[in-house]
């Protein structure tokens, strides 16, 4: 295996840390090791499934982050609540005006931070306990950081639920009785149970019809409105993603290759990748698909367990310098306006 | 309920509302059980099993090691509802002394091997590694002998020495008198059989269990390792250990009675419904007597329970099992 | 262009423990050779089943089709006996899934199932359809064919395996392709090298394709017409320009309105359509759509509206009010 770098970054990237940020994420790494053997278990090596990510999320924002499968979206948002533990790097989290590293924390006091960070998971039908009714599933959180409990906190439920939008009769129910939409709003309704700052939200509407998907987004926007929540927005869903977002990040094997405020990012796309991204996005009009020009990527995306030299983008970028890209790792920099990028090919001041 | 249940439990049912009053586990589960009408059936036969087996002194008519010659080898009559065997004992009361023999080693054997199952198969399902990887080949190896035949080979090996310990001990030394004795060595033999099994399935429910996303919610949430288990991993891998449980009731009865009728079991005068099939058929009572009946009614019983303890498998299956519809359209 | 498929009056049932579930109900539509139609509309439509009844793919029990007929270059496909059939399938008929990891065998390689559909339908021998093979999935754009043809699905990515399938039902060069959400399961890159490919072979092959899928960004890109589903109904059917510039079924144009678009302008709020769709074994008596239809009448509860010609004879809606809606 080639020696492989990890992305080099600039000192921040996304605001400045300053007094808005909530989360700021520091070269932060998750790497899965490959293990060969029956009962002792060799090391052989390591799917990089996130490799060296820094940018920052603002109080009050969503931001999107975007990419196609594999590349280490449901990672990023796992390492950052510390359900995988990273590799490397920092999450620093604003707790009473100072920043806390949550990759440091363990134990109770993890615990207790969980209160103030939840997540919304991508299949609603599997992140719902089968054998619990809707009120105990809501309930737990509040039982479990003391907050409510029993007749408070059923009565709490169900305030939840009418929240979200559901039937608050509907809490002796078991999540079969719910089709996917509902079941979604089920797992939202969780999720602010505590009265967290932050949500993951983790491919909430991918699993869903497309006529539910605008409820669950809309309900996303109204509650961010209400509770005044900061939102981490992971999606594949290009259109869905420029909709809900103040920022986007685009990932590519577990790198984010550009980074940039909404509007920035859909007018004037500097990414090799990014633009290639958006043009396969369908437009649900014939008229503009018959006049579209495409930029259709070859071949497949690589393995991270062994990603490519220099630019991990190279085997697949229309526009790659043999020489420079699959040699040499490009900095993920400020190339103006807080826009940043990976490529050797964008020049500075772009943005 | 209504929602569609289509080809693929992704799909976005419909469903109607309904106004929903409080609902308790226990009844909602006694629901679905009790609409399987074998599985009530099988209730019904194991609770006999289970009153013969802890009243059989006020219930058998007769004594069950009383000889009585003058009865010797006799018609089923009124006095004696299943005639008497060649000692003259009481059929009818053996049969139901048996039953007890069965109710003690049967939940005995069974609830040995259960804990080593459970302790085991969960190790192994949650530290992985090679700690997994030595219980599981242990696992493997044992599951690779015939069950009885292992049962049979640890009884037979066992037995002398274990007796010569109890008889050592002054506490013990009744047991053995009593004859009980050969039911511990036969609990044992059963259970060092019945844990592999078992603790693969505890194993692969706790597998499936802890790397679910409901597991993964529950602890970004904030939930500690020990309610993670109790209130979400547990309940979840309960239900087909409970269905394997009842099922290895059934299993366990069986092997008595197989044990006993090799003679490796219970022994006489202790009746034991396999060490009865032995003594009727091997004295060729039942064909000289014309009666048929003491052969086949010991071994109808241990059919019975076993398919008795099937269909309860069956019934607590739906029961513990909220996604099973409930009621019909 | 002469017709080549000719569905009259299709009903397809499931009789389940719950009770009977409508799948299909009363479809009806036509398809000319070389035409590319597509299906679309939510989850559990009934838009597969449709398509697998054409096919004569229902497993029976629990499922049946109790009434219809589909005439296939004037045969009624529903008359053949099983031989009859298995000759059209796979041969004059292909069909594409949506899982392209399950509808690949994975214990042979691509090299032995491509080659059986050759030997089985052209009398090919060994050599001559492992040649075909290679030439079959370097017409698909799979990298280094000849080494990659004797691997098995397991070492093929997802999408490499979509195009395997279209490989596969190439080979016996069938006058009609269904493709059930063939890119569903796919990242947008690699969807978009497979509809690409699509509409490249459709023009080298002149075959006609029916594509089903509920994305109506892919529809626009690559249909001639459209039919709409709901509830196992057929709500609308256009020519794809029409569809879009006036649909006249209030579900279709709900549809369009509730999806955020990357060429428009970002709207503040989504307008989602309300609800869920209908229990389809208490299927209701009225309009199916009403219970979330914002311009839904007494009559729509009550009475249910036919497929009927609107604007053209060509643009037909299933609604009482087609003339009021509008974009
Ligand atoms: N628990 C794990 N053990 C080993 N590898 C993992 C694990 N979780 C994820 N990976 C690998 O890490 C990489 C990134 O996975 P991740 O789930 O973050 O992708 P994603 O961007 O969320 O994709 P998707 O859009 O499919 O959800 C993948 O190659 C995946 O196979
Ligand atoms: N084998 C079956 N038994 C019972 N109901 C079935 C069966 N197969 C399909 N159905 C029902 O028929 C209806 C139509 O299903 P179908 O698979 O055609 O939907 P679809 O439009 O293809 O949806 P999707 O977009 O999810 O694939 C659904 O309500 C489904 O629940
Ligand atoms: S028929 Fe009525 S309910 Fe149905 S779509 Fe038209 S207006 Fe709506
Ligand atoms: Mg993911
Ligand atoms: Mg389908």
């Amino acid at each position: 295996m080639a020696s492989q770098v990890s992305q080099p970054q600039a000192a921040t990237s996304g605001a400045a840390s300053s007094q808005d940020t909530l989360v700021s994420i520091r070269g932060l790494k998750k790497y899965f090791p490959i293990t060969k053997g029956i009962i002792f278990q060799r090391h052989v090596g390591d799917i990089k499934a996130v490799d060296g990510l820094s940018f920052d999320i603002k109080k009050g924002e969503t931001l999107g982050m975007v990419g196609e499968s594999g590349c280490g979206k449901s990672t990023t948002g796992r390492a950052i609540l510390q359900l995988h533990k990273p590799t490397a790097g920092e999450v620093l989290f604003r707790d009473n005006g100072q920043m806390v590293d949550l990759v440091k924390m363990k134990g109770e006091d993890l615990r207790k931070m969980r209160r103030r960070i939840q997540m919304i998971f991508q299949d609603p039908y599997a992140s719902l306990n089968p054998r619990m009714t809707v009120g105990n599933i809501i309930a737990e959180p509040l039982e479990v950081h003391g907050i409510l409990k029993g007749k408070a906190a059923q009565e709490r439920v169900q305030e939840l639920l009418q929240v979200v939008g559901l039937n608050p009769y509907f809490v002796n129910r078991y999540p079969h009785e719910f089709s996917g939409g509902q079941r979604q709003r089920i797992g939202v309704a969780r999720a602010l149970a505590v009265n967290p700052d932050f949500i993951v939200c983790d491919e909430p509407i991918s699993a869903l019809d497309v006529s539910i998907q605008a409820q669950v987004i809309n309900l996303l926007e109204d509650l961010q409105a209400q509770f005044d929540l900061t939102y981490l927005f992971i999606s594949h869903d290009l259109s869905a993603v420029r909709h809900i977002s103040d920022r986007v990040a685009v990932m590519y094997l577990g790198w984010i290759v550009e980074l940039a405020d909404r509007d920035t990012m859909y007018r004037n796309p500097l990414h090799p990748y990014t633009k290639a991204l958006l043009s396969a996005v369908p437009i649900p009009d014939p008229a503009i698909e018959a006049k579209r020009e495409r930029i259709i990527l070859t071949g497949d995306v690589p393995s991270p367990a062994r990603p490519p030299a220099g630019c991990r983008f190279h085997t697949r970028c229309p526009i790659a310098q043999k020489g420079l890209c699959d040699v040499q790792v490009p900095e993920f920099r400020n190339v103006g306006n807080n826009h940043f990028v990976a490529c050797h090919l964008v020049p500075d001041g772009a943005g | 309920m209504a929602v569609a249940q289509g080809v693929r439990p992704t799909g976005q049912g419909a469903w109607v509302p309904q106004a929903t009053s409080r609902r308790s586990r226990f009844i909602d589960g006694w629901r679905r059980f009790s609409r399987h009408k074998l599985a009530v059936l099988g209730l019904f036969i194991v609770g006999a099993w289970i009153v013969c087996g802890l009243f059989a002194p006020w219930i058998a008519p007769y004594s069950y090691r009383e000889n009585n010659l003058a009865v010797s080898q006799q018609l089923p009559s009124a006095e004696h509802w299943l005639g008497t065997d060649r000692l003259g004992r009481d059929q009818l009361s053996r049969l139901i002394w048996a039953a007890r023999t069965a109710l003690i080693v049967a939940p005995f054997a069974v609830t040995v091997s259960f804990a080593l199952g459970l302790i085991f198969g969960s190790l192994a399902g949650y530290l992985g590694g090679w700690v997994e990887g030595i219980i599981m080949r242990v696992a493997d190896v044992l599951l690779a002998f015939p069950g009885l035949l292992f049962a049979l080979l640890l009884s037979v090996t066992l037995k002398p020495r274990l007796v010569s310990m109890m008889e050592a001990s002054s506490v013990l030394k009744d047991l053995v008198r009593s004859g009980y004795a050969e039911l511990i060595i036969v609990i044992l033999a059963l259970s060092v059989v019945g844990w592999p099994g078992l603790a693969r399935l505890v194993r692969a429910q706790v597998l499936s269990s802890k790397n679910s996303l409901y597991i993964e919610a529950a602890r970004a949430s904030g939930v500690n390792t020990w309610r993670v288990i109790r209130q979400h991993i547990l309940p979840n891998i309960l239900a087909p250990i409970i269905v394997v449980l009842s099922m290895s009731l059934g299993g366990a009865v069986v092997a008595e009675s197989g044990l006993s009728f090799l003679g490796l079991g219970v022994e006489p005068p202790i009746p034991s419904w396999g060490n009865m099939i032995y003594e009727n058929a091997s004295n060729g009572l039942w064909r000289t007597a014309n009666a048929p009946y003491l052969v086949w009614a010991p071994g109808a019983i241990v059919s019975l329970l076993v398919f008795a303890f099937s269909f309860i498998g069956d019934g607590l299956n739906e029961a513990l099992n909220p996604q099973i519809g409930e009621g019909s359209r | 262009m002469g017709t080549l498929l000719d569905v009259k009056n299709l009903n397809t049932r499931f009789y389940t423990q719950d009770g009977v579930v409508n799948a299909v109900n009363d479809v009806s539509f036509t398809l000319d050779e070389g035409e590319t139609l597509a299906v679309v509309g939510e989850s559990g439509s009934g838009k597969s089943v449709t398509m697998l009844s054409v096919m004569r793919l229902i497993a029976s029990p629990p499922g049946r089709i109790t009434s219809g007929e589909i005439m296939f270059d004037g045969r009624d496909l529903l008359k053949l006996d099983d031989d009859e059939i298995r000759q059209i399938r796979g041969n004059r008929i292909a069909m594409i899934f949506q899982d392209p990891m399950t509808s690949l065998n994975p214990v042979l390689t691509i090299n032995q199932q491509i080659s059986e559909v050759l030997q089985l339908h052209l009398g090919m021998d060994k050599a001559a359809a492992k040649r075909r093979a290679i030439e079959l999935l370097e017409k698909v754009n799979i990298p280094e064919a000849a080494r990659r043809v004797d691997d098995y699905p397991h070492q093929f990515s997802g999408g490499m395996r979509q195009r395997v399938m279209i490989a596969m039902m190439l080979a016996a060069n069938p006058q009609l392709l269904i493709a059930d959400e063939p890119t569903t399961a796919l990242d947008v890159t690699i969807s978009a090298q497979i509809l690409d490919l699509v509409k490249r072979l459709k023009k080298e092959v002149g075959m006609a394709v029916i594509w089903i899928t509920h994305d109506l960004g892919v529809v626009a890109g690559m249909a001639d017409r459209v039919i709409v589903m709901y509830a196992g109904r057929i709500v609308e059917q256009a020519p794809v320009g029409e569809l879009y510039a006036s649909p006249r079924h209030p579900y279709a144009l709900g549809l369009l309105k509730s999806i955020p678009r990357l060429d428009e302008i970002r709207k503040e709020k989504l307008e989602p359509i309300e609800g869920l769709p209908p229990d389809l074994i208490n299927y209701p008596t009225g309009c199916p759509f009403a219970p979330r239809c914002p311009y839904a009448i007494q009559k729509c509860l009550e009475e249910r509206p036919p497929l009927a010609p609107t604007t053209s004879t060509k643009h037909l809606s299933a609604c009482w009010r087609w003339q009021d809606v509008k974009r």
